[in-house]
C-alpha cells in the first residue's frame, strides 16, 4: 500500500485526487458488506445520492461493483470521514460481529441539571482525545432515541491511526452507560473513559462485569427494559395463562405422575424469571476462589487449608432462556442458584466468588 | 255352506259335530276381534295425539325460556321482554335476579376503574403491593403511560418499573419514598408529565413545521437542550434565525432560558434587535409548536393579502 508523501493526520484530502489510504479504505470498507445488503447500506450511508447510485450496475460481479463504486465516491471527493461513517453504518448493521462492554459513569450528587447539549458533547470528546494523541480519527453519527455512535481508529505518536481496528462507542444521552466494542488495543481504554466521563460531564467511570454480543440486550438490561409487562385494569392478556409446555388437558390417556411438583416447578420458574422474553447473553463466568466443602470425609481436596481457584463458563446461544428451561426439563432443581438468576437484575454475567 | 264340508264321507259324528263347532268358535272370536280393532286403536290414537299436543305446549315453553335467558341482562331487554310479556298476560310481573344486578354493577365498577387512567395516576393491586399507573398528558392529548411496581413490604421499594433512565426516579424514591409516598407520586407524575409535554413539542416541530428549519433539530434525552436554526417564512427571503431552549426547570414545558441570533450577524439595527427580542419572548412564552403554528397563520395571511 502506497502513502501519500504528505501526512495526514486528520484525513483532509488533496485538492486533485484522493488519498491511496483512503481509497483502499473505501475498497476493503465496501467490500465487506454482503451483496444482498449493499443496497440498503449504501443508502443508509446517505452519500451518493439516488441518481448516482442508479448509474452503477449492481447486477456485475461484486469487484467490478466495489471499483465502480471507489470512483464515484472519488469523484464525489469523499473524505476518510464519509468512509468512517460507511464504516459505522456497517457496524450497526452487524453489531452483533462484535463483543460489547458495558461502563458506568457516576458524577457527584447535587449537580446541576444535565443539560447534555450533543454537539458540545461530540467538540469536547474530540478535544480530549486530540490533545492526548495526535494520531487518532473520530467520527460520530447520530441514532435514535437520543444516542450517538462514535468510531475512534487509534495512532501513535509516530504512526497514522489504524483504520482496521477501530473502537465502537454507543453513548445515549442523559445516561449513565456507555457501550464500548472489546478492543484488542487495551492501553487507549483509559483515555477513552476519561473523555466520555469528561464530555458527558461526570466525574467517574468504571467497567461493568457485563459483556455480550447482543448490543440491544445490554441496553434493555442496564437500563431495565427487560421486564415490561405490567398488570392494569386494561390489560385483557391473562398473565397465568402460558405454561412451558406443560398441557395438563392434552389427552385423557395420558396421566402425569408427578403433577403436583410439575405444577411447582412451573410457578417457581415463571415466579423467577417473569413472563417476558429474556435479554439474550452467551455466557456465564463463575471464577471461585472457595474453600472446598464436602459432605464425604476423606478426599484429596477435603480439609485443604488454600482456597480452590476454579473457573466455571455457561455457553449458550441464549443462556437466560436455557437457564429457564432447565427445572421444567428436569434437569436442575427449582429454585434455581440465586447466582445464577441474578443475572439480568445485577446486570453481571462476570462473578467472582470468594469466602465470606 | 261350510255345514256341508263338516259332512265325511265316513259319515263320523264325533269328529264333525266338535271340530264343527270348534269352527264356529274360532269364527266368533275373529269377527269380535274386527268388531274391536278400531276402538283400540282409536284409542290409542287420542291417547297419542294428547301426549303430542302435551309435549308440544312443553317444547314451547322451553323455547321461550331459553329465548329470554339468552338475550342477556341488559335493561332494554327486559323492557322490551315486560312490555311483550305485558301485552301476552298483563298479570306477570318481570324478576330481575340478584344475579343480574350484581354481574350489572361489576362490568360498570370495571369500566370505571379502567377510565380511572385518565386522572393521570392510577393503580391496581397485585399479589405483592400496587402497580401504579402515571399516564402523561399535554395540551388534552393523552401521551405515554408509565409504570411503577410497587412492593409493599418494610421497607417499601419498587420492584420493576418503565420510568426512562434519565428521569431522575432513583434520586426521587431515596428522597420521599420511605417517608411521603404521596409527595413521591405527585413529583414523579410532574417530571413525567413535564418531560412528555417538552417530547411532544420537539416531535410536533420535527414532524409538522419541517419546513420552517433550516436544519437538523438538535435535541436530547429529556428534551431540556433544544437547539435549532429557522425562517418565519418557510419559502421567503428572512434571515435564518438560530434558536436555543434551555429548560432548567425539569417540571415545566416552557423553556426557562432562551436566546435568539439572526445567524452570522453580531450588530443590529434597532428594528431587528426588537424582532429579535420579540422572537425570544414567543418562545418564552408559549408552547414550541405554537410558536411555529402564529408563523404558518401570519405567512397564510401575507399569502392571502398578496393574491387580495
Amino acid at each position: 500500500m502506497q502513502r501519500s508523501s504528505q501526512e495526514f493526520s486528520r484525513g483532509h484530502i488533496s485538492a486533485k485526487e484522493m488519498d491511496e489510504t483512503v481509497a483502499e479504505f473505501f475498497k476493503r470498507t465496501i467490500l465487506k458488506i454482503p451483496m444482498a445488503e449493499m443496497m440498503t447500506i449504501l443508502k443508509a450511508w446517505d452519500f451518493l445520492s439516488e441518481n448516482q447510485l442508479q448509474t452503477v450496475n449492481f447486477r456485475q460481479r461484486k469487484e467490478s461493483l466495489v471499483q465502480d463504486l471507489v470512483l464515484l465516491c472519488e469523484k464525489k471527493r469523499a473524505s476518510l470521514n464519509d468512509a468512517a461513517i460507511l464504516d459505522i453504518v456497517y457496524t450497526q448493521f452487524h453489531r452483533h460481529q462484535k463483543v460489547w462492554d458495558v461502563f458506568r459513569m457516576s458524577r457527584e450528587p447535587g449537580e446541576d441539571i444535565d443539560l447534555f447539549d450533543m454537539e458540545q458533547f461530540k467538540r469536547s470528546f474530540k478535544k480530549i482525545l486530540q490533545r492526548a494523541l495526535k494520531n487518532v480519527t473520530i467520527s460520530f453519527r447520530d441514532a435514535e432515541e437520543n444516542a450517538v455512535w462514535i468510531r475512534i481508529a487509534w495512532g501513535s505518536q509516530y504512526r497514522k491511526p489504524n483504520q482496521y481496528r477501530p473502537v465502537y462507542v454507543v453513548y445515549y444521552s442523559q445516561t449513565p452507560y456507555a457501550f464500548t466494542s472489546s478492543s484488542q488495543l487495551r492501553s487507549n481504554i483509559p483515555l477513552l473513559g476519561q473523555a466520555l466521563t469528561i464530555a458527558s460531564k461526570h466525574h467517574q467511570i468504571m467497567k461493568m462485569d457485563l459483556r455480550s454480543r447482543y448490543l440491544d440486550s445490554l441496553k434493555a438490561i442496564v437500563f431495565k427494559q427487560y421486564n415490561q409487562t405490567f398488570e392494569t385494569h386494561n390489560s385483557t392478556t391473562p398473565l397465568h395463562e402460558r405454561s412451558l409446555g406443560l398441557d395438563i388437558n392434552m389427552d385423557s390417556r395420558i396421566i402425569h405422575e408427578n403433577r403436583i411438583e410439575k405444577e411447582r416447578v412451573q410457578r417457581v420458574t415463571q415466579e423467577t424469571f417473569g413472563y417476558y422474553p429474556q435479554p439474550r447473553l452467551e455466557f456465564a463466568q463463575y471464577k471461585l476462589e472457595t474453600k472446598f466443602k464436602s459432605d464425604l470425609n476423606g478426599g484429596i481436596l477435603a480439609e485443604r487449608e488454600e482456597p480452590l481457584r476454579c473457573l466455571i463458563k455457561f455457553s449458550s446461544p441464549h443462556l437466560l432462556e436455557a437457564l429457564k428451561a432447565l427445572a421444567p426439563a428436569g434437569i436442575a432443581d427449582a429454585p434455581l442458584s440465586p447466582l445464577l438468576t441474578c443475572i439480568p437484575n445485577k446486570g453481571m454475567n462476570y462473578f467472582k466468588i470468594r469466602d465470606k | 255352506m261350510e255345514l256341508a264340508d263338516t259332512l265325511r264321507p265316513d259319515g263320523d259324528p264325533k269328529g264333525g259335530v266338535l271340530a264343527h263347532l270348534e269352527r264356529l268358535e274360532t269364527r266368533m272370536h275373529r269377527s269380535r276381534k274386527k268388531l274391536e280393532e278400531p276402538q283400540t286403536v282409536q284409542a290409542e290414537e287420542s291417547a297419542l295425539v294428547t301426549e303430542i299436543q302435551k309435549l308440544r305446549r312443553l317444547r314451547d315453553k322451553l323455547r321461550a325460556e331459553v329465548k329470554r335467558r339468552q338475550a342477556g341482562f341488559g335493561l332494554l331487554h327486559i323492557l322490551q321482554v315486560k312490555a311483550s310479556t305485558a301485552n301476552v298476560e298483563p298479570d306477570q310481573t318481570w324478576e330481575i335476579t340478584e344475579q343480574e344486578v350484581l354481574e350489572r354493577k361489576w362490568e360498570n365498577l370495571k369500566a370505571v376503574l379502567q377510565a380511572y387512567r385518565f386522572t393521570g395516576l392510577s393503580g391496581k393491586l397485585t399479589s405483592r403491593g400496587v402497580c401504579v399507573c402515571i399516564s402523561t398528558a399535554f395540551e388534552g392529548n393523552l401521551l405515554d403511560s408509565y409504570f411503577m411496581d410497587l412492593i409493599v413490604q418494610k421497607p417499601l421499594r419498587i420492584h420493576r418499573h418503565s420510568v426512562p433512565v434519565f428521569i431522575p426516579l432513583e434520586e426521587l424514591s431515596a428522597k420521599y419514598l420511605e417517608t411521603n409516598i404521596q409527595h413521591f407520586l405527585f413529583t414523579l407524575c410532574e417530571y413525567l408529565n413535564a418531560y412528555s409535554g417538552r417530547k411532544y413539542q420537539a416531535d410536533r416541530l420535527q414532524s409538522d413545521f419541517a419546513a420552517f428549519l433550516a436544519g437538523p433539530l438538535q435535541r436530547n434525552s429529556l428534551c431540556n437542550l433544544l437547539s435549532f436554526t429557522y425562517k418565519v417564512e418557510p419559502r421567503g427571503q428572512s434571515f435564518p434565525l438560530c434558536a436555543r431552549l434551555l429548560y432548567k426547570d425539569l417540571t415545566r414545558t416552557l423553556p426557562t432560558d432562551v436566546t435568539v441570533t439572526y445567524q452570522g450577524m453580531d450588530a443590529l439595527s434597532t428594528s431587528w434587535e426588537e424582532q429579535r427580542a420579540s422572537q425570544e419572548n414567543l418562545f418564552r412564552t408559549k408552547p414550541l409548536h405554537h410558536v411555529f403554528t402564529s408563523f404558518a397563520r401570519k405567512g397564510e395571511m401575507l399569502d392571502m393579502s398578496l393574491v387580495s
